[in-house]
């Protein structure tokens, strides 16, 4: 690491000897390990390294980044001078030059919170775990369509910065999920997914592996399958929902955090993710949910998947609240986009590796839980549908509207969970559907649902976020299939 | 960015290799893209660097590594790694082989002046497109990028290909006090033929077109496409179905009706990285030459693409399409061409009593795969379309159609395609008038 940050520094002295007015450099190393089985044979095993540094700089008044996986002291002087070069360009078109909200200088460390480092398990083990998994799903000797896969990350970064900061962070993330379904012919099939869409990811080590629960909810989810084989589309109608809190997990995703980060408020995605419907003249005035909804982002979670000491311009990491109440209180932000709205950055920039930008990303936005268990919810309801498992999901580029789908559904009446049906979907207007939240699930049943591929930016960035959330009845909602 | 020299430093260490077969390929990219919103240039990088996958097959144990360290030791690294998963994973009873393919591959694509605007030449063309912008009271947001890129596959089978190409890609919104906006993008190899003005203008045109966005019902429409959307619904339609993985898994909407009419007589597709407005790399992740296929002619369902996995499974030939060697999607189609027809827009749009014109799709996704239905939203540039005439904006409304009934109900095509970027394919597509499209109020 020593050599690594001699680099880094000559970076920014270069920059700033360049006439640089601020300058960040960031080193960043990960491993990634994913394995997958497929029907009984092994899909993939594959490791990864992706090495590198990218330096930012404000130069005349405008950004400039350049990033290179080649690690040497004369690499790092001419990434300098390409971010200043870049920079200056910027500055042509900009009249005003770039404010940033005051930040101190820090000097730390953060390790993420793990038991046992995934990259210190033998390959046989892990392939001994999905082995097993695979045979479970194959007990049932209807099912024909088994997947499932576990993947570990470790990110190694350095931070350096102009303004005195210095920064280590090392993270470790893991994910698992299965899939088993039943595939009659082209027109029949049916398929469920466990714990959510595409596996569960948190802050953990090896040990997530044995805290899913995998044993006894294949056998419920292989009952599933064979019912949602001949179960009826989910009926059209307006109703309640309750919804299963991996479902409400996405849907704070897309309802509440991408229209909260601020960049995309002041329109800077407004070419390729969209605008905010949430602007800042909404700000504690928007009613954007009923009074028991309460959100905040929390990087400083123990387990969620965007947990992390400092964001990537180094601010360092708080919990802030979103909504209190129901009512728009906070936004997502970084320093840039905080200055203008005289508020301190909340810590949301990070950025896909070592060579992109740092943009304003989705947190751990959590939904505090409420005070019913799901009996609560699914018995003070006549007439309605309770869905499970999102499959797919449409938010309005201004996120004002969406359309979502599910992986099944059941009718209630009278208060009991009746019919299944499948291919359920909901959809509506955002504010509206907060608005109708009636009750939320208890602590008990509250998990901070992880989302490894959350995509934004041009060029594309992919981040790691995460919903905290339990399940929630929400009224009239439109449903069908 | 790597050059070919790649390619001896990776013969050497396969020599070295304790594998039965190995394989080795280098991606390799110089990149720079600036991006504006808001009239100003908001973010603005540069990027090098190499991706190096290592593919160590002992027997039929198959161990797959990845790097962007492309030194001589990184890359012996890579085969110790590759092979030490290759001996501790379980048997792939499936695999029977890399592919072999010791013919030489020539560069197409290559322009160097794509590689040398420099982010002056890209902030001055944005410069002129916001300076058009601010005299019609409309903001824009886009990006302008250039980027060159060489890959390298060498494996021990006596494949040694190496190829390069650049590319530019730009993207507009431009976008009016009262909600509206105007989308245009424009993509190629060579930036001498890339006419910033016209393509822009497009987008500031739309975003600056009179009249009060009207609110449709619900309901079925005449919908006339612009290229940008008919290109949503092909690569979505090439993910379903026209890929070996998902024809052999009966996932694919052509699975079992190779050979049966499945869209419109007038809807041809094939892929087609040859095509001189295209210049795809002319190998794919294995080495294996990329070769024209008919993927549907005339409304006839006629091929999938393959790489060599599924090829084998399928008892065909590589056509090409592999995929990088860590990727689960299995062979895909990205330089394809949507045949054109014989009429041109202003027809198509004179010939509409009633209808709506798209720019393009928002957040397209599946609600059933088999039966192709998606579900997203318009964007950028809907219009109402009465009498022979482009009238009035409309609100965006909700798209929730099958894609294999929108392709069967395409009453025209157009003469002039586009060459449209999305996803990491390159796709040339005409403008489509479709009946009876399904459109909702959101």
């Amino acid at each position: 690491m020593a050599d690594t940050e001699k680099i880094l520094h000559v970076a920014i002295e270069k920059a700033v000897t360049l006439g640089s007015s601020y300058a960040d450099c960031r080193y960043v190393e990960i491993d990634d390990e994913s394995l997958s089985f497929s029907d009984g044979s092994p899909e993939s095993v594959n490791r990864s390294t992706d090495r590198g540094f990218g330096i930012r700089v404000i130069a005349d008044g405008a950004w400039g980044f350049f990033g290179s996986s080649i690690l040497s002291e004369s690499e790092a002087l001419r990434a300098a001078q390409k971010a200043v070069e870049i920079a200056k360009a910027s500055a042509r078109l900009n009249d005003a030059p770039v404010e940033l909200a005051p930040v101190s200088s820090y000097s730390g460390s953060y390790v993420s919170n793990f038991r046992i480092d995934p990259f210190t398990i033998n390959l046989p083990e892990k392939i001994d775990y999905l082995e097993n998994l695979d045979r479970l799903m194959a007990k049932n000797d209807q099912i024909n369509s088994r997947t499932a896969h576990i993947d570990f990350r470790k990110t190694s970064s350095y931070f350096v910065s102009s303004i005195g900061t210095e920064v280590n962070q090392t993270i470790i993330q893991s994910g698992a999920g299965i899939e088993l379904g039943i595939r009659k012919s082209r027109r029949e099939h049916a398929s469920r997914s466990y714990p959510q869409n595409g596996g569960q990811y948190e802050c953990k080590g090896f040990e997530l592996l044995s805290e899913i629960d995998f044993d006894s909810e294949i056998p419920r989810l292989t009952d599933e399958v064979i019912t949602l084989l001949s179960a009826p589309d989910c009926p059209s109608v307006t109703t309640s929902l309750v919804l299963e809190g991996s479902v409400v997990g996405l849907v704070i995703h897309e309802l509440i955090g991408h229209p909260l980060e601020l960049d995309r408020v002041f329109g800077s995605e407004r070419n390729f993710s969209g605008t905010s419907f949430a602007t800042t003249d909404k700000l504690d005035r928007l009613q954007y949910g009923s009074p028991i909804i309460n959100v905040v982002s929390d990087p400083t979670h123990s387990y969620g998947l965007a947990s992390y000491g400092y964001d990537d311009e180094g601010v360092k990491t708080r919990k802030v609240d979103l909504i209190r109440n129901g009512l728009l209180v906070g936004y997502l932000s970084s320093r840039e986009t905080a200055a203008r709205i005289r508020r301190r950055s909340s810590g949301a920039m990070r950025a896909d590796g070592w060579g992109n930008i740092p943009i304003v990303r989705i947190t751990n936005v959590n939904l505090a839980p409420g005070d019913k268990s799901f009996d609560d919810l699914v018995s003070s309801v006549d007439n309605g549908i309770y869905m499970s498992t999102t499959a797919s999901w449409s938010p309005s580029d201004d996120r004002s509207s969406f359309e979502f789908g599910c992986e099944i559904a059941w009718e209630i009446k009278g208060g009991k969970l009746g019919q299944v049906f499948k291919n359920p979907t909901f959809s509506g207007r955002s504010v509206e559907f907060w608005n109708s939240v009636e009750a939320i699930g208890k602590e008990s049943l509250w998990k901070v649902w992880g989302t490894p591929n959350c995509g934004k930016g041009q060029p594309g960035q992919n981040a790691r976020t995460a919903q905290g959330a339990s399940p929630i009845l929400v009224s009239d909602v439109k449903v069908g299939a | 960015m790597i050059d070919e020299r790649i390619i001896g430093i990776f013969g050497d260490a396969i020599k070295i290799s304790p594998a039965d077969q190995t394989e080795l390929v280098c991606e390799s990219e110089e990149f720079y893209l600036t991006r504006f919103a808001e009239n100003l240039i908001h973010q603005n990088m540069g990027r090098s660097d190499s991706t190096i996958w290592c593919r160590a097959v002992l027997g039929k144990k198959i161990g797959v590594a990845r790097s962007n360290d492309s030194n001589r030791e990184g890359v012996l690294e890579l085969i110790r790694v590759s092979s030490d998963i290759a001996k501790n994973q379980n048997e792939d009873p499936k695999f029977e082989t890399l592919a072999g393919s010791p013919d030489k591959a020539q560069s197409v694509g290559f322009y160097a002046n794509t590689l040398e605007l420099p982010a002056a030449g890209r902030a001055e063309a944005i410069a002129d497109i916001v300076g058009r912008a601010k005299s019609d009271n409309l903001t824009c947001a886009g990006t302008y990028q250039t980027s060159a890129r060489s890959l390298a596959v060498v494996n021990s089978l006596g494949t040694e290909k190496f190829a390069q190409n650049t590319e530019y890609r730009f993207t507009l919104t431009a976008a009016a006090s009262d909600g509206k906006s105007g989308w245009a993008q424009a993509a190629g190899r060579d930036i001498d033929g890339f006419d910033f003005r016209s393509v822009s203008q497009r987008a500031l045109n739309k975003a600056a077109f009179v009249g009060e966005p009207i609110k449709l019902e619900s309901g079925q429409y005449t919908v006339i496409l612009e290229p940008d959307a008919a290109a949503n619904f092909l690569l979505f339609l090439a993910f379903l179905g026209f890929g070996g993985k998902t024809l052999y898994q009966h996932r694919s909407f052509m699975s079992g009706r190779i050979g049966e009419k499945i869209m419109g007589d007038n809807i041809t597709i094939s892929e087609d990285p040859f095509h001189p407005a295209i210049e795809y790399m002319p190998f794919d992740y294995e080495g294996v030459a990329k070769r024209k296929i008919d993927i549907i002619e005339n409304g006839v369902a006629r091929a999938g693409v393959y790489n060599s996995y599924y090829a084998h499974l399928a008892a065909t030939e590589s056509t090409g399409h592999a995929l990088p060697p860590d990727n689960s999607y299995g062979p895909y189609p990205k330089a394809m061409v949507l045949g054109a027809g014989d009429k041109n827009v202003d027809e198509m749009i004179a010939s509409t009593q009633s209808g709506i014109y798209i720019t393009r799709f928002w957040y397209l996704n599946f609600l059933n795969p088999m039966k192709t239905l998606v579900t997203g939203y318009t964007r950028d540039g809907t219009f109402l379309i009465e009498n022979g005439k482009i009238t009035r904006p409309v609100v965006d409304m909700r798209v929730q159609q099958s894609m294999l009934e929108a392709f069967s109900n395409a009453e025209m095509i157009s003469k002039e395609q586009r060459l449209i970027p999305q996803y990491g394919a390159l796709m040339l597509v005409p403008f489509m008038k479709i009946n009876n499209f399904n459109l909702n109020v959101t």
